[in-house]
């Protein structure tokens, strides 16, 4: 929202530049955005006389001039085709600064200079040089009865002027407009605010003669006020009113118009002007529609406005949508000679609803969606028909209708000053409470210790105490509110159990050589389809693109994405995890019911372990690499032992804990890699960390045992097996039948050969035996040998090799 | 005597041993048992006793200085032997480290703010990105239809005119922890929820469709504004320096009341500028009774910060999109 520094001072005698200004309102709570110059007062610039135009002797397209500037004839080397001798033009003297940027942004300031070898003490101005405008064909023709030497600024009217982005918040209804902004200034500036809209006025007359008006929707419609202005003449506005608009960004249109636009940023209250010549009947009816009805706006755009939106109809249908905009077909035109000023109190809900669904936001609806006073409505219109009777010479029909029937009254909201310092930790006293309240337009009276205080309609926001202690604190100033004077001692808990454990987690990650990456939790449905059937799919509603519609279902697919990305820029060799929110679609669900919300951690590879060196050959990494990562993860969890393997196909494995999958490792296949355009082998490994959580891994203890006492005892057993059968399933039964003295099984070969046959292979564990209680030999160990041996040969066919 | 002694010493330091033959030889020639060194100290009875002492410690002395050479030049030899020098003894020869991994920058300034909220006495809690409306907006006091909710572009995941059904969300704040924190446990409450919001908005330089704040929550008996600025301003200072030049001004959301945001001043090439780094405010009545606790007795501050932003000024990184492009050469920057 703009507001010009100029319109401010219309209200209130304040002393202080525009940046203070700006600061001042800031620290109120009316954040200055941006502040922006506009206009200009031309100092430097006056009305000239061209007296002479003679060729420039070095060049064709510019010509010497002699002008008279009132007070000295000068010469002037100018390059506009149109000028001639009796012109008035404007002139930028030397010293006078051209108000509009040049083309790096930089001002030029006019001196005295030799152009082509000929004297220049000047410039003659087109209009472009001097403010907005498109037409630089040539100077600016000033009137022929102009004066020579009259400052510019008062033949062309305008002034320099400075505006104020504000980001309105929207519980400040009553800021969105210059009024608005005054007041707060005033509570800060020690200034009165002169507010025109004071008196209270009512409407003595009723002008039922001239419109009937009818709300069928109180609900919706609190109050409509019309009054008439007749013998109007619709033509452009004065300079001021002008001004007034285009500092704040806003085109002049016509005078009737332009008044009430003046009127809707002044006071905040949207008017609107119909012709009423064009109102049928002279009726206006305030009704909602059932059904969706077809609108032409102002704009000469046909709208298809849903059903329920109120409209302002005449007696043969809708003449404007309430609160948004007006209709084409009864327009104030330079035919117009009579008009009806609506000034109304539209629901917000109401307003916002219609606005929304039309995607139409207006500087009405804006108002209108956050709530007006609701009992400014006559005292706007009168404003409004003196302004354009004394613009247009129009006359303002005696008396006003105006239809009330919804009521609003000032609530009265108790204040404890003890509240306020209480929430605050001030120790402002009554006195200054009341004062800070007044000043905001607030009745305030004491009764018993508090403050009854009055809140004025245009205040919709504060309805309870604590709206009030904000009114006062934001114009105390937060910034002036004293330090605590003692830091409370208080007891922090211990850190949550699930933070230290991702914490845990990250860390380990990170000590693997792991780099974390951060990838998107939305998917396009294509790369969701990938990772997970449709029924376990999220979709947002309202995508932002395609791109992103789908909630993850795994952290993988953003995983081959960053493979992707890197791939396509020649980075190869990929070390990446994650933590993050996984979603799926779920009978139960963790937090919202349907939704199973869990956190995962990826590793994922690509690429080479090891570039060659003079050490080593290249390494490319491999499943097992990561299987080693995953399982240092269950070891440093200390759960390894109670891990159960599961395969899922040749690629996949799972890993099983108390009964459920906690991890899942796969060697990416080659659907995957293609739907995600990664041209390079991949290996992704997720776990479950909210399930590792849930099964109580973050409280594990760690409990001394007995360092052992005695040595270890190895041995080593080679079988022959058929192909198909799995390393993993031998250790696992080797691991059952060897019972507690073994304390590990590793795989230290593993061999194809023609001597062991078609089919076969050999898989050569080293078995590691421990007592806690003796040294072992080999006659403890070998009838445990044996029993492997035979539990092998009867499950898996295994032979042992000598 | 002393003459005697100093000429051995003499000796001992001009001896030169180049291999194992010279060793043996030094060895032989004073400590053995036929040794100088021996031999000298067998004169030791002739001494006058008044010289006993003197004698005695540079005798010593000797000694020890004969064991030193040689021990030296022993291990010297020793090493010289083996010194074969191989194409693979070369320990100037290059190696790839054996590099650690690395935490996002995203974490790296999220651990950075957890440290200085956990110095502060705060815990650390989180809830679920995807969110009922209850807890991202009715219970914050987001009225429906109120502009309030224009503030913030909402992903919406299921949206229903039926009021029995909840319409669900991807969070667009990280405030409905705050709820779900204050429903599961009476105050004092006292902590920080970081995690990944949501915003329906177009990929650009300056917006993305997800990035990470962290809520924080502080609920008791008598807690004030003046706490929460003083909160605040030692947040500031801990996260931007002791220096730092700040200033709170009112500002408005619907679940604090008043609402302020803080600013800090950050100086760049192109001068000075205010910076907005948090919004903050006292836990808004109505919040307190959508979950059961008296806002009469109870009062509480709530802020809220984005870590992208914080991030991003923090490394000097102007484009939000790199955060989440995981680009290697970006993120082997951040080491930690």
């Amino acid at each position: 929202m703009k507001i010009s520094y100029n319109w401010l001072r219309q209200y209130l005698d304040f002393n202080i530049s525009p940046e203070e200004t700006a600061d001042k309102l800031t620290l109120l709570g009316l954040e200055v955005e941006e502040i922006e110059e506009t206009g200009s007062d031309f100092e430097g610039f006056v009305v000239g006389e061209v007296l002479d135009v003679r060729n420039h002797p070095n060049a064709d397209k510019l010509v010497l001039c002699d002008v008279n500037t009132g007070d000295e004839q000068v010469q002037i080397v100018c390059g506009a085709p149109n000028v001639a001798a009796g012109q008035k033009v404007p002139v930028a003297k030397i010293g006078a600064t051209i108000p509009v940027p040049m083309k790096d942004g930089s001002y030029l300031t006019i001196k005295k200079t030799k152009i082509r070898g000929e004297t220049s003490q000047g410039m003659t101005c087109s209009e472009a040089e001097l403010g907005p405008s498109d037409d630089h064909t040539g100077i600016m023709v000033l009137n022929g009865d102009t004066s020579v030497g009259t400052p510019l600024k008062k033949v062309l009217n305008t002034e320099k002027d400075t505006v104020f982005e504000i980001g309105l918040t929207p519980n400040r209804p009553d800021a969105a407009c210059h009024i608005g902004v005054a007041r707060d200034l005033s509570a800060v500036v020690d200034a009165k605010l002169k507010n025109p809209y004071k008196e209270a006025t009512v409407a003595n007359t009723a002008l039922t003669e001239e419109i009937s008006i009818k709300i069928e929707d109180p609900d919706k419609c609190h109050r409509y006020v019309g009054l008439i202005v007749e013998n109007v003449k619709v033509d452009e506005s004065p300079a001021w009113l002008k001004n007034r608009l285009t500092a704040i960004g806003l085109r002049p249109i016509n005078n009737v118009v332009d008044v009430t636009n003046y009127v809707l940023h002044e006071i905040g209250q949207p008017l609107h002007a119909f012709d009423y010549g064009l109102i049928g009947k002279k009726k206006i009816i305030v009704k909602s529609f059932d059904e969706v009805t077809k609108f032409t706006t102002l704009d000469s755009i046909e709208r298809t406005v849903p059903a329920g939106s109120l409209f302002i109809c005449d007696g043969n249908g809708p003449v404007a949508i309430a609160g948004v905009m007006g209709g084409e077909n009864s327009e104030v035109t330079e035919k117009t000679s009579k008009i009806l000023i609506e000034s109304a109190y539209f629901d917000p809900s109401s307003v916002r609803k219609t606005s929304k669904q039309l995607a139409l936001q207006t500087d009405s609806s804006y108002r209108f969606e956050r709530g007006i006073d609701p009992n400014l409505q006559l005292r706007a219109a009168k404003r409004a028909a003196e302004l354009i009777a004394e613009i247009t010479g129009g006359t303002i029909l005696e008396g006003a209708e105006d239809v009330h029937p919804v009521k609003t009254d000032p609530q009265i909201v108790p204040l404890r000053p003890s509240r306020v310092n209480h929430l605050l930790g001030t120790k402002l006293g009554k006195d200054k409470i009341q004062s800070i309240l007044q000043k905001l337009e607030f009745g305030v009276e004491e009764a018993s210790g508090r403050l009854l205080c009055s809140v004025p309609t245009f205040r919709p926001d504060v309805t309870r105490e604590v709206d009030l202690i904000e009114e006062v604190g934001r114009v105390y100033d937060y910034n002036n509110i004293p330090k605590p004077e003692s830091a409370p001692f208080i007891a922090p808990e211990p850190l949550s159990e699930a933070e230290q454990f991702q914490q845990r987690l990250r860390s380990l990650a990170k000590s693997l050589g792991y780099k974390e990456i951060s990838t998107n939790s939305l998917l396009s449905k294509k790369e969701a389809d990938l990772l997970a059937g449709e029924e376990l799919q999220i979709h947002t509603l309202n995508p932002v693109s395609q791109e992103n519609t789908t909630l993850r279902t795994h952290l993988t697919g953003g995983f081959l994405k960053a493979l992707r990305y890197n791939l396509n820029r020649n980075a190869v060799n990929l070390k990446f995890f994650e933590i993050g929110h996984v979603f799926r679609k779920s009978d139960n669900g963790t937090w919202i019911k349907g939704v199973e919300e869990q956190i995962h951690l990826l590793f994922g590879l690509c690429g080479n372990r090891k570039e060659d060196n003079w050490q080593s050959e290249t390494q490319p990494w491999t499943i097992f690499d990561l299987k080693a990562d995953i399982e240092a993860l269950f070891h440093d969890l200390g759960i390894a032992d109670d891990i159960v393997q599961e395969t899922k196909g040749n690629q996949s494995l799972r890993y099983w804990y108390k009964e459920e999958i906690v991890g899942v490792l796969n060697e990416t296949e080659e659907t995957l890699l293609k739907g995600f355009d990664v041209e390079q082998d991949a290996f992704a490994a997720e776990v479950n960390v909210t399930r590792l959580f849930d099964l109580g891994l973050a409280q594990k203890q760690i409990t001394y045992t007995a360092v052992p006492r005695f040595p270890t005892f190895e041995f080593d057993a080679a079988f022959t097996v058929d192909a198909s059968v799995r390393a993993g399933d031998l250790a696992k039964q080797i691991k059952e039948t060897a019972g507690v003295l073994l304390k590990s099984v590793t795989v230290f070969d593993v061999y194809e050969g023609e001597n062991l046959g078609k089919g076969k292979k050999s898989i050569a564990f080293r078995l590691t035996f421990l007592d806690s209680n003796k040294t072992l030999n080999i006659k403890d160990v070998e009838p445990v040998v044996q029993k492997i041996v035979q539990t092998l040969e009867k499950t898996a066919g295994a032979k042992l090799r000598a | 005597m002393i003459d005697k002694i100093n000429t051995i010493k003499q000796e001992i330091k001009t001896f030169i041993i180049n291999n194992e033959e010279d060793l043996e030889a030094f060895r032989l020639e004073f400590l053995s048992r036929n040794g100088k060194i021996q031999k000298m100290f067998g004169l030791m009875g002739s001494v006058p006793n008044e010289q006993k002492a003197r004698v005695g410690k540079a005798m010593n002395e000797v000694k020890n200085i004969a064991q030193s050479v040689f021990d030296e030049a022993k291990t010297s030899l020793e090493s010289d032997s083996k010194k074969v020098f191989g194409a693979l003894d070369d320990i100037t020869l290059p190696v790839e480290p054996a590099y650690t991994g690395s935490y996002h920058p995203l974490t790296q300034a999220l651990d950075e703010i957890k440290q200085i909220f956990l110095r502060l006495g705060f815990n650390i809690a989180d809830g679920p990105e995807l969110e009922d409306d209850f807890h991202n907006f009715t219970a914050l006091n987001f009225p429906p239809d109120h502009p309030a909710r224009d503030m913030q572009d909402t992903f919406f995941v299921r949206k229903s005119d039926d009021p029995d059904i909840d319409d669900l969300v991807l969070r667009t704040h990280t405030s409905p922890v705050q709820i779900r924190l204050m429903k599961e446990q009476q105050p004092p409450v006292r902590s920080i929820m970081p995690g990944r919001v949501f915003r329906n908005e177009a990929v650009t330089a300056k917006s993305y469709f997800q990035f990470n704040q962290v809520e924080g929550l502080y609920v008791d008996k008598n807690v004030t504004l003046g706490e929460l600025i003083e909160t605040l301003v030692m947040f500031a200072r801990l996260m931007y320096g002791s220096d730092v030049k700040y200033r709170v001004r009112p500002s408005f959301f619907p679940f604090t009341e008043p609402s302020l945001e803080m600013d800090i001043w950050w100086e760049s090439d192109k001068g000075g500028q205010w910076l907005e780094i948090l919004g903050a405010g006292m836990v808004d009545p109505n919040v307190f009774k959508a979950v059961d606790v008296d806002p009469e007795t109870y009062t509480g501050f709530a802020f809220g910060m984005g870590v992208d932003r914080i991030a991003m000024l923090r490394y000097g990184i102007d484009d939000i999109r790199l955060l989440y492009d995981n680009d290697i050469r970006f993120l082997q920057q951040f080491k930690s």
